[in-house]
């Protein structure tokens, strides 16, 4: 870790910048745009889920912000709704826990196994199924997996099924799904980190007596942390809010949270609970990640004392 | 058209096909006589001779003395720039909204697709006029409520000589006694469609043996219509409970029900189970009957046995709903607006639109005309009811129950999820 910080002072003062405009100018476009297209909306919606439901305005909005209440936040608690949120939080941890899994493989392998030459084939095999639309790749599950389809025909033909594949409308459909939407993005991060590390420490490590999982536990992995930690980030967020592999697999098993917001804002009208579940939604997802880095930081520091190596005093 | 030449075959593509009209040919001066034989292949597909608002459409000339296609005004107003709809899923014959559109009136249509009712208000109330879209196909139900939102703007019925050529039993409904802002596209019920090799059920005549099925021979494999009354008027028609009851009690007793018994039993919420039939999803699945009808078909596309399946109409009783063509508040070309929804009303393009979506489309005796057009047309008795039928059929209500239905089947989604 000391490495990367060494070279982070080799900027120059700012007494050789001849336009004075302050730095985070550079930043100014990115701040007005969320600032506008995000900032802003999130304070709506916050506001929303204080207010009641009113279909009958005529102001575009059917919410009354009149008075103030919490009603929404009850309903959206209620053991109906909230088992929906569960079940999506419980769905989003299991993938990305699968992503990570079979994530991280992909990337050492990638990282550390392969030819230069390869490594760009390789790369670009995995970035490239990324580029095609999300929802056409969801959509395209549906013919090979249908129970009538060509796929269910073969394997019932073979004798590997005895009846149809009864894949689609269901929760395993969802979550298989998620997990190969997203792999994409917990493998770039996790093979980034890992090609980042000095192949002179992984020598060392060896030279030093360690084997071949020693090295990976304690020198390897460790050092990927940040890739591992921006592949969390990168899947678990948007596995959270994924709206359209629920819709497009799930059937009324795989239903998740987003689907549900967009039913209480659509079909139901109802502006305010819709916008309760998504601010309770954004709140649980902070906390889980919150819980997810104070494990890991417990776990690090207790790994740290556990390991820790004393050097004799010695005497001067 | 005194005398056609002797039609000539051609291997041009049909989009090209239908871009030859004759005017363009005539603007051409010139053109060799070969073009003006090849012009006459595509003369059949042709409605507008010469683009001046008002003249009948270029198929009368070809019509066998004594067609009853006489009877029917069949007048075919050009417009031209862009029309964008906003409609139900698979509701209009394609080529009716591409290639005839724009070869006959001259508009080029963009056709986006909403899932419900609601889905239409919301977008129309959010963007408060600027949503871009024309023309906009709502269920008559809701009409009273869009009209009071002010999302729909008011028919020139000028524009409209056509409307002459609807049924009087599909004019002047409740939710718009003149028609001052709709005008009827077809109107349609609900029924079920099982396998009826799957569940071992060969019949299954009325709503109350369709919940039972769906908890025992087909339970985890039910699709139901994702729209709240229809999730309630099932159990509603099963009880002999009005479908348009504001009841507490009544709504209760449903919620009990549905959330408590009958939610496991759901596969999907499906309002256009026909494709997914087809895949195999499902063995019992609630539709709407065009829908349905399309799903024989598309059972066989996919290499299915359609002999296994069957249809029935809701029983004891069932719905009738009518959707119908309004014209959306700040609509950008209200002029091809009018034109299209004046277009749709011709009974041939009434007729062939039809026969794609299966849902009887209003005009004024439809029976002779369908005899003519289309003799052969398959599954008419998914289309067309019986008298028997038609008034075991009720109207659905956008009333003070809607908002607690709406409330019940996000339960009932919640709990299916389980």
């Amino acid at each position: 870790m000391a490495i990367a910080q060494v070279s982070s002072g080799a900027i120059g003062p700012d007494k050789d910048r001849k336009w004075g405009a302050p730095k985070w100018v550079l930043a100014a476009p990115s701040i007005v745009w969320y600032a506008a297209f995000f900032v802003v909306p999130i304070v709506f919606i916050v506001l929303y889920s204080f207010g009641t439901k009113n279909a009958a305005s005529t102001s575009g909005v059917p919410v009354d912000l009149g008075s103030f209440s919490l009603q929404n936040y009850q309903d959206a608690f209620s053991d109906v709704f909230f088992k929906t949120f569960r079940a999506t939080i419980r769905i989003a941890v299991t993938a990305t826990v699968l992503c990570s899994l079979i994530g991280l493989p992909v990337a050492y392998f990638l990282a550390f196994k392969v030819s230069e030459k390869w490594r760009a084939i390789l790369l670009a095999m995995i970035i490239v199924p990324s580029f095609t639309s999300f929802l056409i790749r969801t959509l395209a599950w549906r013919i090979p997996l249908a129970p009538n389809g060509t796929l269910s025909k073969w394997l019932q033909d073979w004798g590997v099924l005895d009846g149809p594949i009864q894949l689609l409308e269901t929760q395993t459909a969802v979550q298989i799904a998620l997990v190969y939407n997203y792999l994409g993005f917990m493998i770039l991060p996790l093979f980034v980190a890992l090609d980042r590390i000095e192949p002179g420490l992984r020598e060392a490590s060896k030279d030093l007596g360690a084997g071949r999982l020693t090295t990976f536990m304690r020198v390897t992995f460790p050092l990927a942390g940040p890739g591992i930690a921006a592949g969390v980030l990168l899947t678990f967020i948007p596995m959270c809010g994924d709206f359209v592999t629920a819709t497009v697999l799930g059937g009324a098993d795989g239903n998740m949270i987003g689907a549900m917001i967009d039913s209480q804002f659509k079909g139901a009208q109802d502006w305010p609970l819709g916008s309760a579940m998504a601010v309770m939604m954004i709140g649980a997802v902070l906390l889980v990640l919150g819980i997810g880095y104070v494990v890991v930081s417990i776990v690090r520091l207790v790994l740290r004392r556990m390991r820790s190596v004393t050097l004799p005093e010695v005497a001067r | 058209m005194t005398k056609r030449p002797a039609p000539i075959s051609i291997l041009a593509p049909e989009s090209f096909r239908a871009k030859l009209s004759r005017r363009a040919l005539f603007q051409m001066g010139g053109a060799a006589a070969g073009l003006a034989v090849l012009a006459a292949c595509g003369s059949d597909d042709e409605g507008d001779s010469s683009g001046s608002a008002g003249t009948t459409g270029g198929t009368s000339a070809s019509t066998p003395e004594g067609s009853v296609l006489g009877d029917y005004s069949n007048v075919v107003n050009s417009a031209s720039g862009n029309l964008a709809m906003y409609t139900w899923g698979d509701y209009n014959d394609p080529e009716i909204v591409g290639a005839l559109a724009e070869s006959t009136l001259g508009v080029s249509m963009k056709v986006d697709y909403y899932a419900s009712n609601e889905d239409l208000i919301v977008k129309l109330e959010a963007s408060q006029g600027t949503s871009g879209f024309d023309i906009v196909v709502p269920t008559g139900a809701y009409l009273p409520q869009m009209i009071q939102k002010g999302l729909l703007q008011k028919l020139d019925m000028s524009k409209i000589p056509n409307f002459v050529n609807v049924d009087p039993a599909y004019t002047s409904r409740d939710w718009d006694p003149n028609n001052e802002y709709s005008i009827c596209k077809n109107w349609g019920s609900t029924g079920w469609m099982w396998n009826k090799t799957l569940t071992g059920v060969d019949s299954i005549s009325t709503w109350q043996e369709f919940i039972d099925v769906a908890m025992n021979q087909a339970s985890g494999q039910t699709a139901v219509l994702d729209t709240a009354p229809n999730v309630a008027g099932m159990y509603f028609w099963a009880n002999g409970i009005n479908w348009t009851t504001e009841e507490a009690a009544d709504l209760d007793a449903y919620e009990a029900f549905i959330v408590d018994e009958f939610a496991q039993h759901i596969k999907a919420f499906d309002s256009y189970p026909s494709t997914k039939i087809a895949e195999g999803a499902y063995t019992l699945a609630m539709a709407w009957n065009g829908d349905a009808r399309q799903a024989f078909v598309r059972i066989a596309d996919a290499g299915g046995d359609p002999s296994e399946w069957a249809w029935a109409l809701g029983a004891p009783a069932t719905e009738i709903w009518m959707d119908t063509y309004c014209i959306a508040t700040g609509a950008p070309n209200p002029d091809a607006a009018h034109a299209w929804i004046n277009w749709l009303l011709t009974p041939e393009v009434s007729i062939k639109d039809l026969n794609y979506h299966g849902y009887n489309s209003g005009m004024k005796n439809i029976d002779t005309l369908l005899a003519e057009l289309i003799p052969d047309i398959v599954d008419a008795d998914m289309i067309f009811f019986s008298d028997e039928q038609v008034a075991s059929m009720q109207t659905g209500a956008v009333n003070s129950a809607q908002e607690r239905l709406v409330d019940i089947l996000n339960k009932v989604k919640a709990k299916a999820a389980g």
